[in-house]
């Protein structure tokens, strides 16, 4: 359990479930968007990695959503989660 | 497809869509495998030197980061770095791309990226550290990016003397060290400045495009750089031209391209693929060609035989030419247009190994069971 953590639901795009053991969400218990990814990592190796950083940043064409809005402009660690909210990862449309 | 067999010849090509393998008794007819990392950019794979048999791969998704794959199955199966190499916490710095990796004297492994870093893994790329020596290098905050980003894109390990390697940086230079990592130097000396008429100093800021080491005297480095071609051995002062010979970008009056290739065991013979200029960075005249010099440097022949003579507006990125183990020997190039040539005669002639493959980024080439 994160100190202040809240219930958070967790959906993953199709590129990262093969990191997850499959899953395409998860529950998990955090405080902020760092902490999502924290635990995240701690569960599923590999999976951290691909959302943030080396500065713990959001990678340049990963976005996150907490509900229907978007915090992909924020640091992880200053998005705040409240208990029942989903987080939404989803790659850019980029590429090609 | 049937599974390469000991001593066959393995061709590999990373591409802008994956990563694709092909093998062959004989250098006459090839089978090939992949697309592996479908929709990724490898920009760099070997065949590991040490035992033949396991395929590293630098695998970078614009998404999801860059990590490092290998195949000791020849790309049955992959086991995929869990993660790739990182910057520290207080250098701000978060790796991109990896453009470069090499296997070292013993059991390490050497990744290149971008932003420019070097990075050492002992587990097969698993885990990565950083040489902070290279990587926080004093004045790095001010080391300018070429045009494809800041990447370590060169590594040079020194046969038979694990405390030496060269790298290169585009576009920051050639740095080299000869206490194992601990300490590095510039070697930029002789190089053509942007500047008209001025001649770079040890410690200029240049571009490296790619470089090679005679591997029958590794004592002598070959250069491709942004302005012109060069040779420098071990214990001399400077680099020196090599040009004689060479078609010349207008802009600087000095042959531009990417790649640089030693032949495997004829001691001077080294091999490039000019391009129009730095403006225009295609085939002189939509025809292709290698050029080759059997002297170190003295002179350069032009070889054209089976390679596309018209409309082959495409270019030749830096990892894109090696040659293999063989007497005599293959020299592979692959194309921004997706062909693979090969020649089995040391590049007197060519024939076209692979054909509407995405972008190559990379040629490399071994024998299974090692040479």
């Amino acid at each position: 359990m994160v100190e202040g953590g809240h219930r958070i639901h967790l959906t993953l795009p199709s590129a990262l479930r093969e990191y997850a053991r499959g899953h395409d969400a998860v529950d998990v218990e955090a405080g902020t968007l760092a902490d999502v990814v924290a635990r995240l990592a701690a569960e599923f190796p590999g999976l951290g990695y691909r959302i943030l950083d080396d500065q713990g940043r959001l990678r340049r064409f990963v976005n996150a959503y907490v509900n229907d809005e978007s915090v992909s402009h924020l640091e992880p660690q200053d998005v705040r989660l409240r208990d029942g909210d989903t987080v939404h990862i989803l790659p850019s449309v980029a590429g090609g | 497809m049937a599974r390469p067999k000991k001593g066959n010849t393995v061709v590999i090509a990373g591409t802008r869509k994956g990563l694709f393998l092909f093998h062959s008794k004989d250098r006459r007819t090839w089978q090939s495998s992949g697309p592996f990392f479908k929709g990724d950019t490898v920009r760099h794979a070997i065949l590991d030197p040490r035992d033949g048999k396991t395929v590293y791969a630098a695998v970078t998704s614009e998404h999801w980061g860059a990590v490092v794959a290998r195949s000791t199955d020849f790309g049955a199966t992959w086991k995929v770095g869990e993660e790739g190499p990182r910057f520290s916490k207080e250098s701000g710095l978060s790796v991109t791309r990896i453009w470069q990796i090499q296997a070292g004297q013993e059991s390490e492994l050497y990744a290149g990226t971008e932003p420019a870093g070097l990075f050492r893994s002992t587990d097969g790329g698993e885990t990565w550290a950083s040489v902070d020596a290279l990587n926080y290098f004093p004045g790095r905050d001010k080391w300018p990016a070429g045009g494809g980003g800041l990447c370590l894109h060169t590594i040079l390990p020194y046969p038979g003397d694990p405390k030496r390697m060269l790298i290169g940086i585009s576009s920051s230079g050639i740095f080299g060290t000869n206490d194992g990592g601990a300490s590095w130097r510039n070697m930029d000396a002789g190089i053509r400045d942007f500047a008209p008429g001025e001649t770079c100093k040890e410690t200029t800021t240049t571009c490296v495009h790619k470089m090679a080491r005679d591997p029958t005297n590794p004592a002598i480095v070959y250069q491709q750089n942004h302005v012109g071609v060069y040779r420098r051995a071990r214990g001399e002062d400077a680099w020196t031209r090599i040009e004689k010979g060479l078609p010349l970008n207008p802009a600087y009056g000095a042959p531009f391209g990417f790649p640089m290739v030693a032949h495997p065991h004829d001691r001077g013979t080294a091999y490039i693929a000019p391009l129009a200029g730095d403006g225009n960075r295609v085939m002189p005249g939509g025809a292709m060609a290698i050029y080759r010099t059997a002297n170190g440097g003295k002179s350069w022949s032009k070889l054209t035989k089976g390679l596309p003579q018209k409309d082959a507006w495409f270019t030749v990125l830096r990892d894109g030419m090696r040659s293999d183990a063989g007497d005599p020997a293959g020299i592979y190039v692959g194309t921004t247009t997706g062909q693979i040539y090969g020649s089995r005669d040391d590049g007197d002639s060519w024939k076209l190994l692979a054909d509407h493959l995405p972008q190559v980024q990379c040629v490399e080439t071994g024998i299974v069971g090692g040479a």
